[in-house]
């Protein structure tokens, strides 16, 4: 189709062609089109099947404000054609179709609509019961629009954004434009929301006269250039709101042009006043086939040629409740279309200059008459035309029927934001009443339609927004509202909702295929309230949110109960507004963690990465995953384990000693200085939560370490439990700032003598011993003697900018010695070999102090320090039927049971927190938590692994530590 | 998240940065003489209020503060301490 070039208001290009695939075809689009329209221009009329009936659906509103133009593009379902702009070699397929859009096999359904009462799955089908699982199965298969595999794969990128801004508008016509500009006057930050992919609103699109010498169009591009210039105005195209919330939040998402670096993107915004200017969208009217392709709205059809450069049809007959139909159909004809009639719904009230516009142009202008059925089978063919409530019909051929009972305010917004509406007899809208706090309506939405008064009201919301963050408007707010009330305000709305007519094929919702007998079905049936029927018949249920049915449904409710006196309420509106996709919410995912100074060294020496909670470590060195060689090494010889993730804290202050007390289980009054003690933290309940050593550095000055997977919530920790009182100590989380490394095994002592003067003999620092050493004369390390592992060990700890330097000190000093990496695992089977626990392996949410055998780190008379967990450990010492922490040693030597599996009789008693093969022990042991009728020495523990099909795995309770139980060797 | 909060030390900031720390029960009470339905109730009972409560809350995307504020927890909304609005 040669598309108009000449309309000035055009949005396309028509030189630039853009291909596209449809339907096994190549079409052409241009630049600027979405893909309805490209679609539109290519001669496709039928766009969709509708969901129940498979009648065929086209083009209607041109906003997406129902699921007829959903489509699938490239792969993904559901994707709106109207609002999505066309790409280059793009994959358009029309959905809910069986066959071809023209031809499509289950159009016969259609027909038997009789057998698809309202609510017809709530009431048919189930008597007898066992049918509704049948019946069930074959709706299910008939229902839905888009498929999608289990397995599809989202392309894209998608972007979040959280900017804050004094003023939020919502909705970027004149009014919002406006109230924009004039709060950016008063020096405010203001952020502009437009659906759309430009600003200008319902300005946008028309050429009729703004003031004598400016049409509506440039007025709109003026606003815009004024817009995109205000240095402290942010404006995003594009982008619908969809959802408001309390305390001004609004979420939008922005759809991406081929320069951003997003598909789609979240946006967050909070703002101290917002004002929401949203406008209208037309009221559909109800008749017969009202939804037959070539049935289309006055705005859709006026922007297809001026903003798209296409002629909807050749023929046209509107039947229409508003003066935008008539400035439309002046515009279509002087366009080239011809126009039969023109139908209006009103019997008085149209701007006399637009009735001599049609008389000027010989276009039939009936007052009071109103489209009654539309005729043809998949496009529009001709049009029944009634007036007198149906007693009088005139029948017009047609290809188009541009067909719409007025406006309607889009109030989404609003109603989020917890407005309440309420039905205004002039308008026929619902207008905001008792607007939250700093929150502002304008424009079209409150009835205006005056180009000036539109302007005026916007510029008052501004105002009013400005005097919310604070600007001294009072006086120009008063002064305005005095010139907004001597312009035109609200005008009579059209309060027509449906033609005369039965209404079996009156559909209210396109999305759900909910006609207007349906309604009368579920008003008969005794519902009275809109929010019961739209649930009962669906209407407003699908994809569109209610955007065809919204206010219809709900006057057509009032108009059935008019002589109740109801109150009209429409139904409620959800978030999203607009349908997102969920990628848009996901995100972008970064997959982020931290990596240990050392970690290129470990990998080049062939460790193996594993992400474990927050960071990425070496959990094996060589493809054995049993680790036999890296923990021979250490039990023999010598082995270098990085332990950087470890959490380290400085905490210092007058009463750095008082917050040390009332978080650890121990008597910390005891350590003296460069001495340390192992000691554990309980949460309230006495239950275990962390374990690490404290190191008194000088008076009122200490040094501790937490566990790897505690170290972030431990400030949180200690302040949250000294909140209350006051006291004077500083914390500092050191645990990036320094690094680790656990030097350990026989030969330990010597590596560690070749690169430092310090003595380090077992005399001069013994087992549980601190010193501050230096290593090759300038780097300074904190050691630790430790024995986590069971050997002789130091504990490194060393500024993360010198770990790297001190990782090859140590390994070139140990080269002699065959000095290896260990990893996570070896580490894990050696501590497990000496009954060392780890918190989160060896107790869970419910595990004592007690229960993992460290009671004894507990100091019972500190009772001022008001130690956390200390009330409970009291009260929990002596408790029965508590899980216990035991060593097992398997019978017969099997294979260890998984990690997890259960230890049960008749019951589950227990759990296996861990179990290995010991090479020490040359026997499969392990630690589990039993139900403490088990924890005897000499218990057979009988272990259900997943899938062992009843086969299950005996072990006996031992005592730990399995190896060298009297810790000779790490006081060596 | 709607929910601000006014952290005492970097001003009022999106309610994301916050850890919630329970409602305002008061200092930890002595050991001395404390039963164990007295100390279960203090750690673990709540008054869950329809209206104004006094609540802990951390800045834990921010400066590391713990401070109370007040929140309408109707409409899920920090509001004035109750003597500055009489």
């Amino acid at each position: 189709m040669n598309r108009l070039s000449t309309p000035s208001t055009l949005r396309v290009h028509p030189d630039q062609k853009i291909p596209f695939h449809y339907g096994g075809k190549q079409f052409y689009g241009v630049a600027g089109d979405t893909v309805a329209s490209a679609l539109y221009a290519g001669g496709v009329r039928i766009f969709s099947r509708s969901l129940k009936y498979h009648r065929p659906r086209g083009l209607y509103s041109l906003d997406g404000e129902c699921s007829n133009t959903c489509m699938q593009v490239d792969g993904v379902p559901n994707v709106r054609a109207e609002n999505t702009l066309l790409k280059k070699d793009m994959n358009v397929a029309a959905q809910n179709v069986k066959g071809t859009p023209e031809t499509d096999w289950m159009g016969f359904i259609d027909r038997l609509d009789r057998a698809m009462p309202a609510g017809f799955y709530y009431r048919t089908m189930h008597r007898p019961a066992r049918i509704w699982p049948v019946a069930l199965r074959q709706v299910r298969k008939m229902a839905g629009l888009g498929t999608i595999s289990p397995d599809f794969q989202m392309n894209g990128t998608f972007d979040e954004i959280y900017p804050t801004a004094d003023v939020c508008v919502i909705g970027g016509g004149p009014a919002g434009m406006t109230a924009a500009l004039t709060a950016a006057d008063q020096g405010l930050r203001v952020v502009v929301l437009e659906a759309r992919p430009w600003t200008g609103g319902f300005f946008d699109y028309r050429t009729a006269p703004y003031d004598p010498e400016v049409q509506l169009y440039q007025q709109a591009a003026e606003l815009s250039t004024k817009l995109a210039q205000a240095a402290n105005v942010r404006v995003f195209v594009h982008t619908p709101a969809v959802g408001v919330y309390a305390n001004n939040l609004v979420t939008a998402f922005q759809t991406g042009t081929e320069s951003d670096p997003f598909d789609e993107r979240y946006i967050e915004i909070r703002a101290r006043s917002v004002v929401v200017a949203t406008g209208c969208i037309e009221r559909p009217l109800l008749f017969e086939n009202n939804e037959r392709p070539g049935v289309m709205q006055i705005g859709c059809a006026h922007r297809l040629a001026h903003t798209y450069g296409i002629l909807a049809g050749s023929r046209a007959v509107f039947s229409i409740g508003h003066d935008l139909g008539l400035e439309a159909a002046v515009d279509l004809s002087d366009a080239g279309v011809t126009v039969a009639c023109v139908a209006d719904i009103r019997e008085d009230g149209q701007d006399p200059g637009l009735i001599e516009k049609l008389a000027q142009r010989d276009i039939a202008f009936m007052r009071g008459w109103v489209a009654s059925e539309a005729h043809g089978k998949k496009n529009v063919t001709g049009v029944t035309l009634s007036a007198g409530q149906g007693t009088i019909h005139r029948e017009f051929s047609c290809d188009l029927l541009v067909a719409s009972a007025g406006l309607t305010p889009v109030t989404g917004p609003l109603s989020l934001a917890g407005a309440r509406l309420e039905y205004d007899y002039h308008t026929g809208f619902f207008m905001p009443r008792d607007l939250p706090d700093r929150m502002h309506a304008a424009g079209r939405m409150l009835g205006l339609s005056h180009p000036g008064a539109i302007e005026t009201s916007g510029m008052l919301a501004g105002l009013q927004a400005a005097a919310d963050c604070g600007a001294s408007v009072s006086e120009v707010v008063h002064k305005t509202r005095q010139w907004l009330d001597g312009l035109d305000g609200p005008e009579k709305g059209c309060k027509m909702v449906t033609a005369p007519v039965r209404g079996r094929k009156s559909f209210i919702c396109f999305d759900e295929d909910t006609t207007i007998k349906n309604i009368r079905q579920a008003l008969e049936m005794g519902f009275d309230a809109a929010e019961l029927i739209k649930r009962f018949t669906a209407a407003g249920t699908g994809p569109g949110q209610g955007g065809v049915p919204g206010h219809n449904l709900a006057l057509f409710v009032a108009q059935y109960h008019a002589e109740a006196g109801l109150e009209t309420q429409p139904t409620t509106i959800r978030p999203p507004l607009v349908p997102t996709l969920i990628a848009t919410y996901a995100g972008s995912r970064p997959n982020m963690c931290k990596c240990t100074p050392v970690h290129p060294s470990q990998k080049k020496a062939g460790g193996i990465m594993r992400r474990i909670g927050v960071w990425k470590r070496a959990r094996y060195f060589s493809r054995d995953f049993s680790c036999r060689d890296e923990i021979t090494n250490v039990r023999r010889n010598v082995g270098m384990f990085d332990g950087s993730t470890l959490g380290k804290f400085k905490i210092w202050g007058p009463d750095a000693l008082k917050a040390l007390q009332r978080v650890y289980v121990s008597d910390m009054t005891t350590v003296a200085t460069d001495r340390m003690k192992y000691s554990a933290m309980c949460n309230d309940d006495g239950c275990i939560i962390d374990d690490g050593v404290i190191v008194k550095r000088g008076e009122g000055e200490y040094y501790f370490t937490t566990s790897t997977g505690r170290a972030g919530a431990t400030v949180e920790w200690f302040r949250y439990h000294t909140r209350y009182d006051g006291w004077n100590f500083h914390l500092v989380n050191l645990t990036d700032a320094m690094g680790v490394i656990n030097l350990a095994g026989p030969n330990a002592r010597a590596v560690l003598e070749k690169i430092t003067d310090a003595d380090v003999s077992n005399n001069a620092f013994a087992y549980t011993g601190y010193r501050e050493i230096t290593i090759n004369g300038e780097i300074a390390v904190r050691a630790m003697r430790l024995g986590f592992v069971g050997e002789l060990s130091y504990e490194l700890h060393v500024a993360s900018s010198t770990m790297q330097a001190l990782w090859e000190l140590v390994a070139d000093a140990g080269r002699e010695f065959d000095i290896t990496n260990f990893g996570l695992e070896a580490q894990n089977v050696l501590r497990m070999e000496k009954g060392h626990v780890i918190i989160g392996s060896e107790s869970e949410q419910r595990t004592t102090l007690h229960d993992v055998g460290l009671g004894f780190l507990w100091h019972r008379h500190k009772p001022e320090a008001k130690t956390v967990g200390a009330v409970a450990l009291r009260q929990t010492e002596h408790q029965q039927q508590r899980l216990k922490l035991v060593g097992f040693k398997m019978d017969d030597s099997v294979r260890p049971p998984r990690d997890g599996s259960i230890i049960v009789d008749d019951a589950v008693r227990g759990r296996v927190c861990v179990a290995r093969h010991s090479l020490a022990l040359d026997a499969a042991v392990g630690l589990a938590l039993v139900e403490d009728s088990l924890a005897k020495e000499g218990t057979v523990l009988k272990i259900y692994e997943d899938e062992c099909e009843g086969r299950l795995l005996h072990a006996s309770v031992v005592p730990t530590p399995f190896y060298d139980p009297l810790g000779k060797r790490l006081r060596m | 998240m709607a929910l601000t909060i006014t952290c005492p030390i970097c001003g009022r900031r999106n309610g994301y940065e916050f850890r919630y720390g329970g409602e305002d029960k008061g200092p930890r009470p002595a050991e001395e003489q404390l039963s164990p339905a007295a100390w279960c109730d203090y750690v673990h009972m709540n008054k869950c209020v329809a209206g104004i409560q006094k609540e802990w809350w951390y800045h834990r995307d921010g400066c590391g503060t713990w401070f109370t504020v007040y929140r309408d927890t109707v409409q899920n909304l920090e509001v004035d301490p109750p003597e500055a609005t009489s």
